[in-house]
Order: structure tokens, then C-alpha cells, then sequence
């Protein structure tokens, strides 16, 4: 089948058409990330002025380091709430969107909209939305609750409210997902269920998040990466890693590393710890989908 | 084709759905519609308040239109640099969306349609790169630039983006759905590769490059990270960093609510609605990629 398609055989020809795609990931994906690797081996001295061979000194100063180990926790502890919440929310909508039918686009497009929500704008709505003392939503929250809301000086509260807002902006790309996976189900496999006259939510959780599975871990690791790696505009912009380090999350932390402390050796040896995190989720997605693959077919 | 099945599947749930369900469907509807604005509504705050003036968003639970109108966008246009900004922005994502698409275009024709020694481990080369976010090379890459002095510049805001695995791995698939005997016709026709790309494939494909370009341009127009990084000067500097210049230059005295909101909106507008208009074929493309 596929020789089918191989209409042409000059292997010049090939190669200048894969040539700008391999000039630019060469040039600006690869040669920095292996750059990567050897910077961190190395220290940097009087502001990024000099270094020096340090060996795996880097990685020994991070893992001893309370302030990297702090930010390691807060930033899985984060995650976790994210990929949850995100998940949760996103299936109750996807499954409503389901029953109704898609054949309402309008209702389509109103549920995934925030996949086109720039993270930094989602930041700022909600920083000002949620503000301590300006705040509409504090207003009403604190009518209605017992709660007082003062995440500028509460820990805990400023990681909870940047989790809200990276669930909030994550929610259209997952609902698209799981709307898709929901639509794809053959009718055969829950027709039974349906005539049994199974209510709605047990439907959810008994036939159709076991049914969509595969999806729904796909999801797990887009939804861990970007938690990992898409929120530094929510910290940036709302708490700068604080109060008292609550918010450092690791890509923070980098950033401030390299760009602020002119860090190099140290940013860089960051760097290569996040992409042990990246490589190891993208190591379970290929094993898990071709297992299920195999296990479909 | 999808339209078919979809019609299809709602008309057997809906003769197999017994009619007891039906006052329930209303419940369902009531509840789609509940999380739906509870989704909008931040946005919706956010535009009554950008219409106030600070004194009204100082009111807080003022939820009237305020008297700024849009004095406030207008505001953020020419004071506080917006113009210069969504310029910025508009210019890098459309060289990075042209750029990106045109090289995986290119490189996917030269992987389905060529008699390839090593074709895995090239396809290989270029998927491998998803292991590589620019987090994880940001200060080499950073080193890199300014040594090529292109800091401050669009090159360094685009360079780094516009090749991909993604889109050579999108298009490379929908290329390989094209039916073989198209091919045949084109084999016997003898038809050069670049007449075959733009007669043959593009036209082919135009969903799906509509669907990569949708996904490619809210990716660039959301870029924050790597513009603070690569661009210092003012000017030179895009729509969403421009939101953390005028949440910093506002806070004099009491702080602008109204005028930074407004400032959100714009950087919000371009991207939501390039994804209404565009929703059909940006999803084709998702369903495609989780296979």
C-alpha cells in the first residue's frame, strides 16, 4: 500500500524539501536543548560572567536545596489539582454536551471557547474578578461563605486560586477531547445500559469513562505538561511565587533563576529536570495508547 | 463524511430513548446552560467593567455600564501602546503560521510522496523535538539569539517556531488518507512534486490546513514566556506581554481596573475569534490527532 504513494525517487529532491525543517530544529531545538545538558554541568560565576566545570554539582545543590525542594512539591501538588479538576469539570460538561446532541454547535462553541483564552488574560481577569478588596466574585463568595478571601498574604489560598484559573483556561481543550471521544463510542456498546433505564451519572461513571479511557489519559499527560509548563504567565502576573514561596513553581523558578539571577548553570540544570518529567509522560502515553491499540485491534 | 454518522447516531438515541427521559432533557439543558455562563461569565464581568471608570470599578458591586464607554480601549490603543502591540503580535503570528505551514507542507510531501532511504528515523528526528518545549532549552536558546543579535527582533520571536512535529505529523497523516489512485493518476500524468503539491495536495487538504493554521495562530498570539525572554524593548514587544507592562505602569495611585480589563479584551478578541469562525475545522483536526 504505501510504495503506492512513492511517486517520485530523486533523493535530492527529498532532501531540499526536508532541508528547512531540519535547519530550523537543528538550529533552535536541538543544538539548545543539548546545550542544555552541558551548561548545567557547569557553574556560573559573577553573574554570567564566567563558569566553571562543577560536574553534577548543580543537580546536588537542587536536590539539597530547600528552596528547589519546596518548589518541586508545590509544583506536583499543583499539578495534581489541576489535571483533576480539569478532568472533572470537562467530563460533567463533555457528558452534557453529549446528551444533548452536538448537533448545537452553538452550545459547542460557547462550552470550548477558553482553548482560545490567552493564559495571561485569564490571569489578569481573574486576579482582578478574585481581588481581595475589589473583587465582584470575593464580594459574593464572602457573603455567602464563611470565608475571607487574602491570597496576597495567604498561601494556600494564592495556589488554590492559581489552580482556578489554570483549570478555567484548560477546560476548552479538554471538553473538545471528550466530547470527540464520547461521540466516537458505537451505539451497540450502550444501547443495553440505556434501555435499562441506568441513570444519568451512573452512565457516566460505569459505562462511558471506561469506554473513553485511552482519551481520558491522553488528557492526563497534555493536562500534567501544561500545568508544568503554561502557567508561568499566572504567576508572573498574580503573585510573583509568592507569599513567602507558596506560588514558586518550578518553571518560576527557572525563569527567575536564569533571567533575573543570571543563574545559568543552575536554570539550566532545571531545565534538564523538566525535561526527565516531559520525556517520562510522553514514555507512558506511547506505551499505554499502544497497548490499548493492540488491545482494540 | 462526519456530518453522515452524527446525523445517524442522534436519530437512534433519539427512537431508542424512551419518552420518560424527556422532562429530564430539560434538566440537562438547565445544567449545559448553568456551566456554560458560569465559563463566560469572568468575561463578561471583565467587559461591564472595562466600560467603568476607576471610581465606578471602586463600587464593587456596580454591574452597570460605565460612563467610559470605550474611552477605556482607546485608552490602551494609543496611550499605553496597544496599537504597537497587537501590530507585534499580528506580524509574528502570521509569520509563524505561514512559515510553520509552508515547511511541514514541504517536509510531509517529501515523507509520503518520496522514495525515502531512512524514512523512519528522519520521521523520528522530527517527532523527537515534542520532547523539547522551550522551557527546557530557553537559556542556550536565549544565548543563541542574542549572539545572532536578533534580539528585540521578529526573527527571534518567530525562528524557534516555525518548524514543528505537530504540523508535519498532522499533515503527514492527512496526506496518507488521500486515496492511492489519485497518486496513480498523477504517476501517469507525470506530474512534477511542486505542481502536485499546489494542484493536487493543497486543494486536498484545505480542512486540515485550515485546522493546523487555527491551532499554530493561538499558539503564537498566546505566547508569553518566550517574548518577555527574547524581546527587552518596548516596541518591539507583543500583545500579551503588553498586559504585564500596563498591569505594572496602572498601579500609580488607585489602580486602572477598568483600563487594564479593557486592555485584557483586546488581547483576548483576535484569538476567540478566529476560533468561532473556525471551530469546524480546528476540531476535525483535533479528532484527527488523538489517533
Amino acid at each position: 500500500m504505501a510504495s503506492q504513494r512513492k511517486l517520485y525517487d530523486s533523493r535530492l529532491q527529498a532532501a531540499l524539501l526536508l532541508l528547512p525543517t531540519f535547519v530550523v530544529l537543528t538550529a533552535f531545538l536541538y543544538y539548545p536543548g543539548l546545550a542544555t545538558f552541558r551548561l548545567s554541568l557547569y557553574e556560573t560565576l559573577f553573574l554570567g560572567q564566567q563558569t566553571a566545570w562543577n560536574g553534577l554539582g548543580n543537580f546536588v545543590a537542587l536536590a539539597t536545596s530547600p528552596a528547589y525542594r519546596n518548589s518541586f512539591v508545590l509544583s506536583v501538588v499543583f499539578a495534581a489539582v489541576v489535571v483533576l479538576g480539569t478532568l472533572l469539570v470537562s467530563l460533567l460538561i463533555g457528558y452534557l454536551l453529549f446528551d444533548v446532541g452536538t448537533r448545537s454547535s452553538l452550545y459547542l462553541v460557547a462550552a470550548i471557547w477558553p482553548y482560545a483564552l490567552p493564559p495571561a488574560v485569564a490571569a489578569i481577569l481573574l486576579s482582578f474578578l478574585l481581588h481581595p478588596n475589589l473583587g465582584i466574585v470575593t464580594h459574593y463568595l464572602e457573603l455567602v461563605t464563611p470565608w475571607t478571601l487574602d491570597w496576597f498574604n495567604d498561601g494556600p489560598q494564592a495556589l488554590a486560586v492559581l489552580a482556578i484559573i489554570a483549570v478555567w483556561k484548560q477546560l476548552g481543550y479538554n471538553i473538545i477531547f471528550v466530547v470527540a471521544a464520547l461521540n466516537n463510542i458505537p451505539q451497540t456498546l450502550t444501547e443495553n445500559a440505556r434501555l435499562d433505564g441506568v441513570g444519568r451519572l451512573r452512565m457516566l461513571w460505569r459505562v462511558y469513562v471506561p469506554l473513553i479511557s485511552p482519551t481520558l489519559l491522553f488528557l492526563v499527560v497534555m493536562n500534567t505538561i501544561y500545568a508544568f509548563f503554561s502557567t508561568f504567565p499566572l504567576v508572573d502576573l498574580l503573585t510573583s511565587g509568592g507569599p513567602s514561596g507558596w506560588t514558586n513553581l518550578l518553571i518560576f523558578k527557572l525563569y527567575r533563576d536564569a533571567f533575573e539571577f543570571s543563574n545559568l548553570g543552575s536554570a539550566s540544570a532545571q531545565s534538564v529536570v523538566l525535561f526527565v518529567l516531559v520525556a517520562v509522560l510522553m514514555y507512558v502515553q506511547i506505551r499505554v495508547t499502544d497497548g490499548y491499540a493492540q488491545y482494540g485491534a | 463524511m462526519a456530518t453522515q454518522t452524527d446525523t445517524s447516531t442522534t436519530t437512534t438515541t433519539e427512537t431508542l430513548r424512551p419518552t420518560r427521559w424527556l422532562p429530564e432533557d430539560l434538566w440537562v439543558h438547565a445544567a449545559l446552560v448553568g456551566s456554560i455562563f458560569l465559563m463566560a461569565m469572568p468575561l463578561l464581568l471583565a467587559m461591564i467593567m472595562s466600560t467603568q471608570t476607576t471610581s465606578e470599578v471602586y463600587e464593587v458591586t456596580n454591574l452597570g455600564i460605565g460612563s467610559q464607554g470605550l474611552a477605556n480601549y482607546w485608552t490602551a490603543l494609543t496611550e499605553y501602546n496597544f496599537a504597537t502591540y497587537l501590530f507585534n503580535s499580528a506580524a509574528m503570528s502570521l509569520v509563524i503560521v505561514v512559515g510553520k505551514v509552508s515547511l511541514s507542507l514541504l517536509a510531509a510531501l517529501a515523507l509520503v510522496y518520496y522514495e525515502l532511504p531512512y524514512e523512519r528515523g528522519i520521521f523520528m528526528f522530527i517527532l523527537l523535538t515534542l520532547l523539547l518545549p522551550v522551557p527546557v532549552r530557553i537559556v542556550p536558546l536565549f544565548q543563541l539569539l542574542a549572539d545572532l543579535g536578533w534580539t528585540n527582533t521578529l526573527l527571534a520571536l518567530t525562528g524557534p517556531y516555525i518548524a514543528s512535529a505537530t504540523a508535519v505529523f498532522l499533515l503527514r497523516q492527512h496526506f496518507m488518507s488521500i486515496p492511492a489512485s489519485l497518486v496513480e493518476t498523477a504517476r501517469l500524468d507525470g506530474v512534477g512534486p511542486l505542481r502536485f503539491l499546489f494542484r493536487v495536495l493543497i486543494p486536498m487538504s484545505r480542512g486540515m490546513i485550515a485546522g493546523v493554521c487555527v491551532i499554530t495562530y493561538i499558539y503564537a498570539w498566546n505566547q508569553f514566556l518566550w517574548p518577555l525572554v527574547a524581546v527587552t524593548d518596548k516596541s518591539s514587544q507583543v500583545v500579551q506581554v503588553g498586559i504585564r507592562y500596563i498591569q505594572g505602569s496602572a498601579q500609580a495611585g488607585l489602580t486602572r481596573w477598568g483600563l487594564i480589563m479593557a486592555a485584557a479584551i483586546i488581547a483576548l478578541l483576535p484569538p476567540l475569534l478566529v476560533l468561532v469562525a473556525l471551530h469546524r475545522p480546528l476540531l476535525k483536526t483535533f479528532a484527527i490527532q488523538q489517533k
